[in-house]
């Protein structure tokens, strides 16, 4: 019984561990909030954006880059919970 | 808390530098502990290990580009941020197993600098960017002896380039950037530097700091 449900139960795990992690990679992309903070950067740098208007996106910016790397720290902890 | 580890900047060739200038970590000076042929520019620091914060990363590059162009200027290997040192025995040990690469990169770059050249197109814009790209490669290739491409972090950025360039050949290379903004109203430039040769050396310190 535990040789079926292991075989059973395995690819499960598997797509939905893939699942999450497409998930998480997609909604908490690291490099692409790293790319958003240098544009903010660089448009502040040519005059482009206001200093306040730099600032709030900044703080926004590396908010969501603190959340980011907390999910992806979990991920590659295997904290990933799965009911069955 | 005492500082009693050292935090390295770059390496010259050997030379008694001193200078007052704000370092890493809140540091006062900068000044060069020798081995030999080298010398590596440094801060006292209280820690092997700074936080990489902005305001440290800005001390960082402005000691290299102090050093740079103090007193005539010179040739600088620049060391990425971070690189904390236990106590002067530590460090000349470094220097000691990796003179060979130092004193070919110090041969290699000698009286180079590095130069950024970033290029954006308006918001909207309607423009050819390989024309633009064929442009820049046309007036800033023969200008320069090296040009690494780097990152195109935003959809706007057309050019994001670092050239190392002969300091003789700093002045042309300004004058080309001004002509190329000239004719170019519909773009951005960012011109920066010069910067110690950063996209041009590549040093990895492994051993134990």
């Amino acid at each position: 019984m535990f040789i079926v449900d292991d075989i059973l139960f395995q690819p499960f795990i598997s797509i939905l561990d893939a699942i999450h992690t497409l998930a998480v990679t997609e909604m908490y992309n690291i490099e692409g909030i790293q790319s958003d903070l240098k544009e903010n950067q660089l448009l502040y740098e040519l005059g482009e954006r206001d200093q306040s208007e730099y600032e709030s996106r900044k703080a926004e910016l590396e908010a969501e880059l603190e959340t980011a790397e907390l999910a992806h720290e979990q991920l590659d902890n295997k904290n990933i919970q799965i009911r069955q | 808390m005492t500082d009693d580890a050292l935090y390295v900047y770059g390496v010259i060739e050997n030379e008694d530098l001193d200078l007052d200038i704000e370092g890493v970590n809140g540091a006062e000076r900068a000044y060069t502990v020798s081995y030999q042929s080298l010398a590596a520019v440094v801060s006292d620091i209280d820690t092997v290990e700074p936080e990489r914060s902005d305001e440290n990363v800005q001390c960082h590059d402005e000691v290299l580009q102090t050093i740079l162009e103090h007193d005539g200027g010179r040739t600088v290997v620049p060391m990425s941020f971070g690189m904390g040192f236990k106590n002067k025995r530590t460090l000349k040990n470094v220097l000691r197993n990796a003179r060979p690469v130092f004193s070919r990169t110090l041969r290699e770059i000698d009286g180079m600098v590095e130069l950024g050249l970033k290029v954006l197109t308006d918001e909207d814009a309607d423009v050819d960017t390989d024309e633009i790209v064929a442009e820049v490669e046309e007036r800033f290739d023969r200008i320069s002896v090296n040009v690494v491409e780097n990152q195109l972090f935003s959809d706007r950025l057309v050019i994001n380039r670092s050239y190392l360039v002969e300091r003789a050949d700093r002045e042309a290379f300004n004058e080309a950037v001004g002509e190329f903004e000239d004719d170019h109203d519909e773009l951005l430039v960012q011109y920066t530097g010069p910067w110690a040769p950063y996209n041009f050396v590549d040093i990895e310190i492994t051993a134990q700091r």
